[in-house]
């Protein structure tokens, strides 16, 4: 089986079999980590937006280093510049509308589940997703975010302590 | 709260949102740990809980990222069908100076030998006649060079691609 890194070299030489291989193995995995990330209304669009990166600067991709690594590190990247971006109009009648159809308890779960993680800022979230749902060891994440492997502990640390307390709220809630 | 059993923690915590069986040390952990016993029950059903957060991406996602990326795509197949024929041409270019000057010192020979046998406008006549002839034929080779390293990059390309 050809390696992700034999696949990047083939689309480098315009392959489309090869991106639509590689698209193939990590399209969930990366599609996942953005609706966690920044929602799902423009996960879509970073998801293009990530492929057209990575098709973009395949010719200068080091076949040394990882793919998975590199993929995700345009993803954060991409996730980072969306968060600088103004917030859109505070109306917009297509998602009060999605809103008003999304009522029953599953969704509402997702919703807060969402909003949990929303409420952590965005470096701790990136390193709690990346460490929690994908197979990124600390080092991976330290390189995927550009930071020492320090900072990805503490930001970790601080992050699960966080979620941590929302937990123990939710307990005493229920008491 | 030391570092050290900070970091424990972190690795618990981590473990249990994560689901699955714990560890020997996570479990040693989490019985000698009030902090982490007292939010084990509360964080493994929040792990239950983000662990169904997993949206599939829509049918058509692939279909059309993959349309995005077609155009830079053809791009990069552009600039390999080119690197083959820029370097065809650079490397026929590099030795015209010597030919040019090779040919030159030749053709005064030439001239030089004919202008002792014949007279000296016939010389000159059949020097330049020769000189012409050397220069089409140059001209014929080298236009022959961007064809040739076209065709042979076409051919490459149909092979890499199917
Ligand atoms: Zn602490
Ligand atoms: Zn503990």
């Amino acid at each position: 089986m050809a390696t992700d890194e034999d696949l990047m070299r083939a689309v480098a030489a315009g392959n489309g079999d090869a991106l639509e291989r590689l698209c193939h193995r990590y399209e969930r995995p990366l599609y996942q980590f953005l609706v966690r990330h920044i929602g799902d209304s423009d996960a879509e669009d970073l998801h293009q937006e990530t492929w057209l990166r990575v098709v973009r600067h395949a010719p200068r991709f080091d076949p040394n280093r990882r793919f998975s690594t590199w993929l995700f590190q345009i993803a954060v990247n991409l996730c980072r510049d969306w968060h600088r971006r103004p917030p859109p109009m505070p109306i917009d009648p297509e998602i009060a509308d999605r809103a008003e159809r999304d009522t029953s308890e599953a969704a509402s779960a997702t919703i807060d589940l969402e909003r949990l993680l929303r409420a952590l800022p965005e470096p701790q979230r990136a390193v709690v997703l990346l460490r929690l749902y994908h197979d990124f060891s600390e080092e991976d994440a330290a390189e995927i975010l550009n930071c020492a492997r320090g900072t990805v502990k503490s930001r970790l640390h601080y992050a699960l302590e966080r979620l941590a307390r929302t937990v123990k709220t939710e307990d005493t809630h229920s008491q | 709260m030391t570092h050290d059993a900070d970091r424990a923690c972190t690795a618990l915590r981590l473990a249990t949102l994560r689901g699955g069986v714990l560890d020997a040390r996570a479990t040693e952990h989490l019985a000698g740990c009030r902090r982490c016993a007292h939010e084990h029950e509360g964080l493994h059903a929040l792990g239950g809980r983000l662990r169904m957060l997993a949206p599939e991406p829509p049918t058509s996602l692939m279909r059309r990222t993959l349309d995005t990326a077609a155009p830079a795509l053809a791009i990069n197949a552009g600039h390999v069908a080119w690197r083959p024929l820029v370097r065809a041409i650079g490397a026929a270019l590099l030795p015209l100076p010597a030919i040019v000057i090779t040919s030159a010192y030749a053709l005064r020979a030439l001239y030089g030998l004919l202008a002792t046998v014949l007279p000296e406008t016939l010389s000159l006549y059949l020097v330049l006649n020769y000189a012409g002839l050397l220069a089409l034929c140059a001209a014929l080779t080298y236009g022959a060079v961007p064809l040739l390293a076209a065709r042979q990059a076409r051919l490459t390309h149909e092979v890499a691609h199917g």
